[in-house]
């Protein structure tokens, strides 16, 4: 079943991976990407189909698993990847241009730029554990290089960073790993299927609750390192500021995602043996951690770059609170949110592109008039501000209230199996600590919101230092811009009917016990 | 047929606490090479305990990980990593941030820490393997600790395969080996991340060099 379009979606990054090597023309190289990138999305449009009439699958002999989850997070590799192909074009020609990239190493950029998708595509549709996990840590190996693709000092330092960070998070996912290994073998046998989530899922309240819990943590802190979860979540804000900015739009808006995406895969299993709470609990106290963080590094931030990479570890936290409270809303809502974020925060890095590219600096102190110098780029700029603030017209604001009417209705995830000690006590702490966190969010809320735009019309408005050219060309980098600007605002109003079908069974999915 | 099992069960534990001793002395070890060649060692041990495994459990797939893990982490990793301390020219002692005695105080903490958290669920695993689980956990969290302990690239860089030959050992150990395709991806990423880092830090040296040497014919003009 769709064999075909798995396949495409396969071979497509790898045949142009390969192309890339030997070809040395830049139009080339972008064309390939463009063709790779249209396949993708265009077998990816497929799949969801198949998906929404004949619902989960395998293929491929088992190596494949595809559900309304997987199919939903495809969507936003492809969306994000194509909008950062299209940006590209410019974008590194000119980087190429100016002598920044030499030009016999502009193919070795989209080789191991389309071994990254690769990797991402691999993460998303595998049926193991296992290889998704392996897929996870080429996607570190892929990205190291490009993350350092400048060769500066600074982004020398943040890819080691990243690469030592990121490899030994997951290298305790791995753990987690063999721990599910560990109980299932007691339930399937010692069968090379043991890890597939395509046999796990329906025995999984056979596996040994103690192992999972263990494996669980692992996984969360292994595939939290990825996400950019407080406590681990200092390589981020360094490798977003040395990072091109396509890549960077990449890693925000794409690579956090998978990482989330491979931590709710494990849920769905552990959830079946454990209760809900234990893995929610966890969920939650790690997305506050990472909500009210970022939220106070946002407002002390004079870099624009770290600011957007600090929002992205705020919103990942928001997203995390999502899925940890859980019920249909809190899940949907943070499905929603992930969407939302790749859509803003890739428009961020674009726009934080053009800046450099202009103004030759990263401080925020030192750009002004961007209205005047680069109007088209102060718009999207604004634009995603007001979306990553979570302001009404945009989508995001729908999914940060779901969110927060979630938590005020739940509270914290497993509070009223804790607490059984007289029943009045119970409802009482339950009310105090509902309202505790919904006020914490609301007020981290408030700052992040501040902060960000406090420095973002700082940018915006004012007239341009001396030396700067006035005035924006049109190049192929805008279009994307102004798509996902339309979504942004789109998806507040009307989902497309099929992305609102993906959501909602990808939520069920994820609701199933 | 009951004697050779026990025989059998004694033999791995001593491989794998042998695996845990040479853990000890690549902390106690201040000479970077000296460090690599310890970790040679120790994964030397790795492939002897994964063979005994195959061996008296009859799952020859496990050969197939023995001798990947002969030629990937005793022959080519410390080879690659001896190349790069030779260009770095690094001869000085390694800089620690907690000193020996206290390093071999917390790793034997983190021995007992490692044997606390898996005594719940030792009892599901095979009996000829069963200590075998805590000690690799023992040394995934000693590899841990050697990163956080060691500042120099390279020394981070064998905390981490420390840490990677625990996990080895953790999966061949309470399970008899992850399923090959797992098993082959984990060799391959492992292998290009020594290689990836190999080369970053020799770009390291570079950028530092070619930062100097502008410097100075800044000065001459």
């Amino acid at each position: 079943m769709a064999m075909i379009e798995v396949v495409v979606l396969l071979i497509a990054p790898l045949l142009a991976g390969g192309l890339s090597l030997i070809i040395h023309r830049s139009a080339l190289l972008h064309a390939i990407n463009l063709t790779s990138m249209s396949l993708l999305v265009a077998s990816e449009i497929m799949i969801t189909r198949t998906v929404l009439t004949d619902g989960p699958f395998t293929t491929l002999g088992q190596l494949v698993y595809l559900d309304a989850l997987s199919a939903f997070i495809l969507f936003i590799i492809g969306a994000v990847g194509l909008a950062c192909s299209l940006y590209m074009r410019s974008y590194m020609d000119e980087q190429v241009a100016r002598g920044v990239i030499a030009p016999g190493r502009l193919n070795m950029f989209f080789f191991l730029f389309h071994m990254f998708l690769l990797a991402m595509v691999i993460a998303t549709v595998a049926n193991s554990v296992g290889v998704q996990w392996v897929a996870i840590e080429a996607t570190t190996l892929t990205t190291t290089f490009l993350i350092a693709f400048w060769r500066r000092r600074q982004s020398l330092e943040a890819g080691w960073k990243y690469l030592i960070l990121c490899s030994v998070g997951i290298s305790l996912a791995l753990f987690g790993v063999v721990l599910t290994y560990y109980s299932s073998l007691h339930v399937l046998g010692d069968v090379s299927e043991a890890l597939n989530v395509s046999q796990l899922l329906p025995v999984a309240d056979r596996l040994n609750p103690h192992v999972l819990k263990l494996a669980f943590i692992f996984i969360l802190v292994g595939y939290g390192t990825k996400v950019g979860l407080v406590p681990m979540h200092s390589w981020l804000p360094d490798a977003y500021t040395e990072a091109p900015a396509p890549v960077a739009a990449m890693l925000a808006g794409v690579l956090e995602i998978v990482a989330v995406y491979a931590i709710l895969r494990m849920r769905m299993i552990v959830d079946h043996a454990v209760s809900p709470a234990f893995t929610g609990g966890l969920l939650t106290l790690l997305g506050f951690a990472s909500f009210v963080t970022a939220a106070f590094f946002i407002l002390i931030q004079r870099n624009y770059k770290r600011l957007f990479a600090y929002s992205s570890i705020e919103h990942m936290g928001i997203a995390m609170i999502g899925f940890g409270v859980g019920g249909p809303l809190g899940t949907f809502g943070g499905l929603l949110h992930l969407l939302n974020h790749a859509f803003a925060k890739s428009m961020a890095f674009f726009a934080a592109g053009n800046i450099h590219r202009r103004f030759h600096t990263v401080e925020i102190g030192q750009v002004h008039g961007l209205a005047i110098a680069q109007p088209w780029t102060a718009m999207a700029l604004m634009i995603a501000g007001l979306a990553l603030s979570a302001l009404p017209p945009f989508a995001s604001f729908v999914s940060e209230m779901q969110i927060v009417s979630a938590l005020s209705a739940e509270g914290f995830p497993g509070q009223r199996l804790t607490n059984s000690s007289g029943m009045v006590t119970l409802a009482l702490s339950d009310q105090f600590s509902r309202l505790g966190l919904t006020g914490l969010f609301l007020l981290c809320a408030v700052l992040a919101f501040s902060g960000l735009l406090y420095r973002i019309t700082g940018m915006v408005w004012g007239t341009p230092p001396e030396g700067i050219v006035r005035g924006e060309t049109w190049t192929l980098g805008h279009l994307p811009i102004i798509v996902l600007a339309a979504a942004l605002v789109g998806f507040s109003f009307f989902l497309p009917q099929s992305l609102r079908q993906l959501l909602e069974q990808a939520t069920q999915i994820l609701l199933l016990h | 047929m009951q004697i050779s099992s026990h025989i059998g069960s004694q033999l791995v534990d001593l491989c794998s606490a042998l695996l845990l001793l040479t853990c000890f002395a690549i902390v106690a070890q201040r000479r970077l090479s000296a460090c690599v060649d310890l970790f040679a060692l120790q994964s030397a041990f790795l492939v002897l305990t994964a063979a005994l495994v195959a061996f008296l459990t009859g799952n020859h797939h496990i050969y197939i990980a023995a001798g990947l893990t002969c030629l990937i982490k005793v022959i080519i990793i410390p080879r690659v990593l001896k190349k790069v301390i030779e260009r770095l020219n690094v001869k000085r002692e390694l800089v620690m941030n907690v000193n020996v005695p206290a390093g071999l105080l917390i790793c034997g903490g983190l021995v007992m820490l490692a044997f606390f958290i898996t005594q719940p669920i030792l009892p599901l695993g095979f009996l000829l393997t069963r200590d075998s689980l805590a000690i690799a956990f023992a040394i995934v969290l000693i590899g841990f600790f050697t990163m956080i302990a060691r500042q120099k690239a390279v020394s981070q860089l064998v905390g981490f395969l420390v840490m990677e030959n625990g996990l080895f050992l953790g999966a061949t150990a309470a399970t008899y080996g992850m399923p090959l395709i797992v098993e082959l991806g984990v060799f391959f990423d492992v292998l290009i991340a020594v290689l990836i880092a190999g080369i970053y830090t020799n770009r390291l040296q570079d950028a530092f060099d070619s930062v100097d040497t502008s410097h100075l014919t800044g000065l001459k003009e």
